[in-house]
This record gives structure tokens, sequence and C-alpha cells, in this order.
């Protein structure tokens, strides 16, 4: 036992935070703002350089073979630098497929993926985005050997980017054992797709899809036709534990912001950082922060040793929109008027720390997950013990 | 990162939960509720001797003191299993980190094998009428004499001074130095002529709190010392650098196995209860909004304990703390406030129901609860000065 990232993950974060710091400016998270792309190519090439993108992927595929969580400390730097490149989308679905696809499909995407060559998303949440199965109705039929799918998925990350997505279909109608689902692979180019552009509170890149009759052969699917949910929901919580990593990454830079500013901020003839309620304010700050943090962590190690996780997850997931906002918030509050000024980079991590929040599960979902293992299988509980997921 | 505990450790846990099965008796249970005996009483020391043999107390300190060289994680483990039923093995508060630190050969040899063995105990001396959080403010006097010192003063809510065999006492060596370096540590036996320990009733004087109460304690004191001479080798630590000794034991006494248990205890017996109890057919594990609240209780309560193990991390690496320490001593207590306060409005009216009333439920425990959670908030460290050493220590801001 000893929580504390161990030499080798520290080295890896540092450096991923000493890159980021000198190629990833926030100015640069501001212009792809603005960009039609969503990304910036430069920075993803110098990233896919690095290796990063296949850090946690199979040796056997070019990847690095390392644990999830070096993934996660990675992903939790580039939070911090609120770097614009789809890593998050290309990295869930990738492991997706390294989790669960066929040899075939491993060695067509995996090698591609690990180079940075291949851009990824997953689709999966849909005008109901509640992350059930029974939430999942767009529609596909087995015709030949072929998958035809119709129907909407929503809030579907970095899609013009992205030449292939992993998506979860309903080919059977719903059942209490969660069958039904199929998970595919779709190409982002297929015919038959409509995207339509959202414009998010982060100004990044989230589209809806209209699918009418898209096409995909059945050798795409990852798994069985109609087994497809317990690959989706390992693939979801992946994404939510990565993204708790990526808001922690973000909540603390932005609490650093408040404190280096308080610090610098002078009123009433002094620093405002000498203000103790300003300084119990950037306290606590902290403690929500390291806490989300610990949560994600422990979440990763629990993925990364076999064990259940999703319970971890939905704690760390819970806890982080709820602490992290909190976080980013206060942080407006330290910085006064400056804080809601354009020219002034804070808000680019404030609305990207509150827009993350909601994504991939809100407080109340998690929850309400968490009390389903607490509360609906028998035996007594206690903190640290594992809990198996319920549903 | 390694969240888990090894398989030697597991095993050590449940071997000591199978000793506390067997051995912690109604008749145990009984002493440990009457706060005038607690470790005195003769069943519960006849255990704790059995608790000695096996080598679980003090399991990190050097062999030559009695201890097993072995890791503060095992430690932790047997005292997190032994708090869990009320029984403080070792650890906080025991005075021995700060005499393994900073004691003589003789104090070792003194004191840390009688540690283990239960045969002595300290009382904390620190707070005074006018010194609690502004604790280097504190007035009582010790004056050398020879080879003695003469102390005189007095100390406020020195809990268990009425059965202790020891104090550890603060105090002031030389009032012209500035305010921190003019205090010193002194190991003191009790029953030294000249102190005269009052009982302070508590709010949970009557009924008694029942065990597992945070703070359920009926009884602390104040204590008086009048010409007390005691001699110089009672000193812990050098002359004046009383204060930089004393916050070493106070930083482990913030952290670790008893304090964690006090912060979440309660999220643990509400959702089990929970779990198996109904109020008239009514059961709240299906009401959607309880069920809300108690996964909000246990998110928070795992990162009370990720924060513990973090602490306990940093401990077992020979790392400092920067401000981790004081941050769990933030957020614990805290946590423990407000779900003690949630699960009054879960249980509504029989929240309020007091040990030994019809209809109580397990004992008045909750109810009792709510008077002493938030005492976990003020001593130890108050969280509005641990909020001050996260943002001064840990931070970097100004001192004001
Ligand atoms: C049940 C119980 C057991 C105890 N056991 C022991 C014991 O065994 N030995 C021992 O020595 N002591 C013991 N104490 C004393 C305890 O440590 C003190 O109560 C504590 O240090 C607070 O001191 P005080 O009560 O004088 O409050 P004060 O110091 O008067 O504080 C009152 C309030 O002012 C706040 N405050 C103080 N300074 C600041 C500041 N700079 N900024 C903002 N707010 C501030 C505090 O946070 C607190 O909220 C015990 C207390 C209790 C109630």
């Amino acid at each position: 036992m000893n929580v504390l990232p161990n030499e080798e993950e520290l080295m890896v974060k540092n450096a991923a935070r000493e890159f980021l710091e000198a190629e990833c400016p926030p100015s640069l998270a501001r212009a792809i703002e603005q960009d039609e792309r969503g990304y910036s190519v430069e920075l993803w090439e110098k990233m896919a350089s690095l290796g990063w993108f296949g850090i946690s992927l199979p040796e056997s595929h070019g990847g690095g073979g390392l644990p999830v969580t070096y993934l996660g400390l990675i992903l939790e730097e580039c939070g911090r630098a609120i770097a614009p490149v789809p890593f998050h989308s290309t990295a869930t679905a990738a492991l997706a497929v390294s989790r669960h696809g066929s040899a075939e499909q491993q060695q067509s995407i995996l090698p591609r993926a690990a180079r940075g060559d291949l851009i990824m998303t997953w689709a999966v949440q849909e005008q109901d985005p509640r992350l059930r199965a029974d939430a999942i109705q767009c529609r596909a039929e087995v015709d030949g050997d072929s998958l035809v799918i119709s129907g909407i998925k929503h809030f579907v990350d970095n899609f013009s980017a992205a030449e292939l997505m992993v998506t979860a279909v309903r080919t059977a109608a719903p059942s209490d054992d969660n069958a039904g689902i199929t998970l595919v692979i779709v190409p982002t180019n297929s015919a038959g797709i409509t995207e339509t552009r959202l414009t998010t509170l982060a100004k990044d890149s989230q589209s809806k899809l209209t699918m009418d009759g898209v096409r995909v052969p059945l050798s795409n699917v990852i798994g069985e036709v109609n087994q497809g949910w317990p690959a989706t929901s390992d693939m979801l919580d992946i994404g939510t534990a990565l993204l708790c990593a990526q808001i922690t990454g973000a909540a603390r830079k932005d609490a650093e912001m408040a404190i280096d500013y308080a610090k610098n901020r002078v009123a009433f003839g002094r620093p405002i950082a000498g203000f103790q309620s300003i300084q119990h304010l950037c306290a606590d700050m902290i403690v929500w922060t390291d806490g989300a943090q610990l949560l994600t962590y422990e979440a990763l190690w629990k993925l990364d040793s076999g064990l259940p996780f999703g319970v971890e997850v939905s704690q760390a997931k819970a806890f982080t929109n709820d602490k992290c906002q909190a976080t980013v918030r206060s942080s407006q509050q330290i910085h006064g008027g400056i804080g809601f000024m354009m020219e002034f980079d804070l808000h680019l991590w404030y609305r990207r720390v509150t827009a993350w929040t909601m994504r991939l599960g809100t407080s109340f979902e998690h929850r309400a997950r968490v009390a389903r293992a607490l509360l609906d299988q028998p035996g007594e509980v206690r903190l640290g013990m594992n809990l198996q997921p319920v549903g | 990162m390694e969240f888990a505990f090894t398989p030697e450790q597991e095993a050590l846990r449940s071997e000591v939960r199978q000793f506390i099965a067997e051995n912690v008796t109604p008749e145990i249970v009984a002493e440990l509720e009457d706060t005038g005996i607690r470790r005195r009483g003769p069943k519960t020391r006849e255990m704790y001797k059995g608790i000695a043999e096996r080598g679980w107390i003090g399991i990190s300190w050097p062999k030559e003191y009695g201890g097993q060289a072995g890791s503060r994680i095992d430690q932790y483990i047997v005292e997190e299993e032994f708090a869990r039923v009320g029984i403080t093995v070792g650890g906080a508060g025991s005075g021995a980190p700060a005499i393994l630190a900073a004691g003589t050969e003789e104090q070792k040899q003194e004191f840390l094998p009688g540690i283990i063995r239960g045969e002595i105990s300290f009382a904390l001396g620190f707070t005074e009428p006018q010194a609690g959080a502004d604790l280097a403010g504190l007035q009582c006097r010790a004056v050398r004499d020879g080879d003695e010192y003469v102390i005189n003063g007095q100390k406020m809510y020195t809990t268990a001074a009425h059965y202790a065999t020891h104090i550890y006492l603060m105090a002031r060596t030389d009032p012209d130095a500035p305010r921190h370096r003019g205090i010193s540590i002194f190991l003191i036996p009790m029953d030294t002529p000249g102190i005269t320990v009052r009982p302070l009733w508590t709010i949970q004087n009557n009924p008694p709190a029942p065990l597992g109460t945070t703070y359920g304690d009926a009884r602390t004191n104040e204590t008086f010392f009048e010409n007390v001479r005691v001699p110089a080798s009672c000193m812990l630590g050098e002359e004046n650098q009383g204060w930089y000794v004393g916050a070493m034991g106070l930083n482990l006494d913030r952290v670790g196995a008893s304090r964690y248990l006090i912060s979440i205890q309660r999220d643990e017996d509400i959702v089990n209860w929970v779990k198996d109890n109904e109020i008239e057919g009514v059961a709240m594990r299906e009401d959607p909004t309880m069920r809300d609240r108690l996964a909000d209780m246990w998110i928070e309560g795992q990162v009370c304990r990720l924060m513990t193990l973090r602490s306990m991390s940093i401990v077992e690496n020979d790392g400092v703390f920067t401000y981790e320490g004081s941050a769990e001593k933030v957020f614990a207590p805290e946590h423990g406030v407000r779900t003690t306060e949630t699960i009054a409005q879960m249980l509504g009216p029989y929240g309020q129901l007091l040990n030994g009333s019809e209809d109580a439920v397990e004992d008045g425990v909750f109810a009792h609860n709510l008077m002493g959670a938030f005492q976990s908030g003020i001593n130890h460290g108050s969280v509005q000065v641990m909020r001050d050493q996260v943002a001064r220590r840990g931070l970097g801001m100004p001192r004001v």
C-alpha cells in the first residue's frame, strides 16, 4: 500500500508537464476554439512522436504496454494544459478495441492509433443521455454480412477529426439482462451520417449525428451482436476515469492560478492572499482537488489490477463533478472581475472543467450507481472493500 | 501507486479480527463504556496483555524497546481493527512517537516497553484556559532549581488525566524568549505531589454515550500544578525546544487509524443499518433522495480513507508532510459532521433519542454523535488552523 505515484509514474507525468508547458500555451487552446478542425494538428503530431498515444496499448501492436494509469497521468497533464487535441476520445475508443476487439480489428487499428495516425471517437449517448443500456435507441439490423444503422447519436466528441467511431447500437429490444446492444466500429465518412455541430460551453468539438441506413460490415462488430453492453459499459468506465484525470488536472491548474493571483493582487493595503477567508478558500480548493485525484487514481489502479472498478469510477466522477466545479468557481471568485473578461485566460479552464463535469455521467447518475452497489446486494459493507457494480 | 495491502497484511487483519471476535466480551465492552476506568478495568487489562503478547502494539518501534521493527502500515491495520471496537492500542495520543524521536535512551527504556505492556499511558497537557488553538501562548511555568524543575500552572481538557499514569506536559521554561522558543516538554508521573485533577463534565455526561460515539467521553479534566517538583531528567528533548518536539507528536496524532475512524465510522454504520432496517415498514434504502445522500456520504468517506492512506504512505516512505496531514484534518472531521447531520435528517425524530431511551436507534449512537462529531473539528488543530496551515505551508500564502 502506497498511494503516492512511484518514480516511473512521476517521471512520465513530469515529462508530460514539461512538454506541454513548452508546447501548449493557453493561446493555443484559445485559437483552436475558433478553428474549424477543432484540434491542433501540430501539437497532435508532436505528441504522437513522443509515443503517448500508444502508451497503454499492447506492445504487440506498437504500444508501450504500460498500465492505463500512465495514460491517466498524461491525460491529467493534458487537462492541466487544456491541450486542444482529440486524445481522450481516441484513447477511450482505442482501449475498447484493445480490450474487446478481434485480432483483425486490433491489427488494423491499434498500431495506427499508437503511432497517432488514427483519430477516433466513441458514440454511445443519445437524446436521453443517461449511461444505461435502455437509453440506447439507435437501431441496427443485420442484413447479410452488414449491419445497417439508423438513429441518433449525441454529444459525440471530435467527430469531424475522427476517422473511426466506436458506437453502441440497439439490435434487439431492451431486456433486463441488458442484451440487445451491439458495439460496432463505424467509419465517420460512411454514407448516411449527417453531422450537426453543437456549440458547447467548452467551445470544443461535439456533434449530434443522424444516421440513416449507415451500412458497415459485420466484421466491424466488437464481440458478438446483441452482446455488446458489457464492452460498452467497460468503455464508458474507462472513458470516465480518464475524463476524471483530465478534469482534476485542469482544476488543479485553475486553483494554482487563483493562488498566484491572490499573492499579487493588492486590496486594503495588502495582497489578498493575506486574508484568511481567501486562504481558507484556497485550502479547500486544494483539498477538493486532492480528493478527486485520489479517487481517480484508485479507480485507475483497480482497472489495472483486474479488479472490478466501476464503483470506483462512479465515486471518482461524482466527487470530481461537484468538487472540481466548486474549485473553478472559487477561482473565479478570487479573481474578481478580471476572471469574467474574455482576454484573461482563466475562463478557458473554467468553461472546460464545467462542461466536462456534465459529460460521461452526472453526479446523480454516478451516485445512483454507488447506491446500487451499496444497497442492492446483500452483506455488510466497509469503506475500501471491493464492491461489485450493480447495473 | 499501490492501493492494496499485501496478502500478509490482509492475513494480519483477519487475525486481529478473530482475536477481537473471541476476546472482546460483553464484560470488556461494559468496562470500556465506563469512562472512569476504560483501559484500567481488570478484564480489559487482561485482554490488553494478550494484545501485547501477540506483538501488536508498537509494531513499527525498534525491537530494543519492545517493538517489532515492522511497518507503519501493519501497525495501522492493527490500530484500525481495534479502534473499530473502541479500543486504542498505542499510536495516537500515546506520546510514543515523540519519545521515539526525541527521547534519551533512558526515557525510551523507561516508557516504551511500559506503553506496549499497557502499564503506562499519557494524558496530554497542552491546552490551558488562555491557550487553545493558539497554543504557543501557554503560561504554565517550569523553573529550574538545581537538578529539578518546579512547575506551576493549569491545564485544561486533560482527557484521561484521571486514569493515565503520566502526563505529557508542555510548559514555559523561558518567558523572555520568543513564544515558540521558550517551551519545553516534560513526562511526569501523575502521582507526583502537587498535581490535582478535577473533572470537567462534557455534554455527553448523562446518559452515557454508547461505545463507538464520536467524542462520547463523559469526562475530561482540568489539571492543576502547584509547586510540582520533578527531576530534570523528566524533560523530553532539549530545553526550550518543546514546541518542535510537540509538533512532531501532534502531526502523527492528526493522522492514523483512530482519527480516520472518528470521521467515517458512521458512514458504514448508517449504510449497514439502512440495509437491514426499516421504520414502520418504510425502507429508506428504496428512497431515491436517501440513496443519493448515502452515496454522497460514502464517496466522501472514501476520500477520508484515501487521505489517511496518503498520510500513511508519506510516513512509511519517511517523507515529510507539507500540508497533507492538515488537509486530512480539514476534510475528515467536516465530513464526519456532514454525515452526522445528514443521518439526523434521515432518521427524523428517532434520530434524537439518546442511549437508553425507548425506541433509540442503535443505542442512540447517532444522537450522541450529534453532540460529539463537531468536536473533532476543534481539537488537535481546529479546522480553521488546519486551513491556515494548508494555505501557508502548502500553498505559500503569507502569514497575516
Ligand atoms: C473533549 C475534548 C478533549 C480534549 N482533550 C485534550 C487533551 O487531552 N489535551 C489537551 O491538551 N487538550 C485537549 N483538548 C483541548 C483542545 O485541543 C482545544 O479545545 C483546542 O485546541 C481549541 O482550543 P480552545 O478550546 O481554547 O478554543 P480557541 O482556541 O479559543 O478557539 C475558538 C475558535 O477560534 C478559532 N480560532 C482560533 N484561532 C484562529 C485563527 N487564527 N483563525 C481563525 N480562527 C481561529 C478556532 O478554530 C475555534 O473555532 C480537548 C478538548 C475537548 C473538547
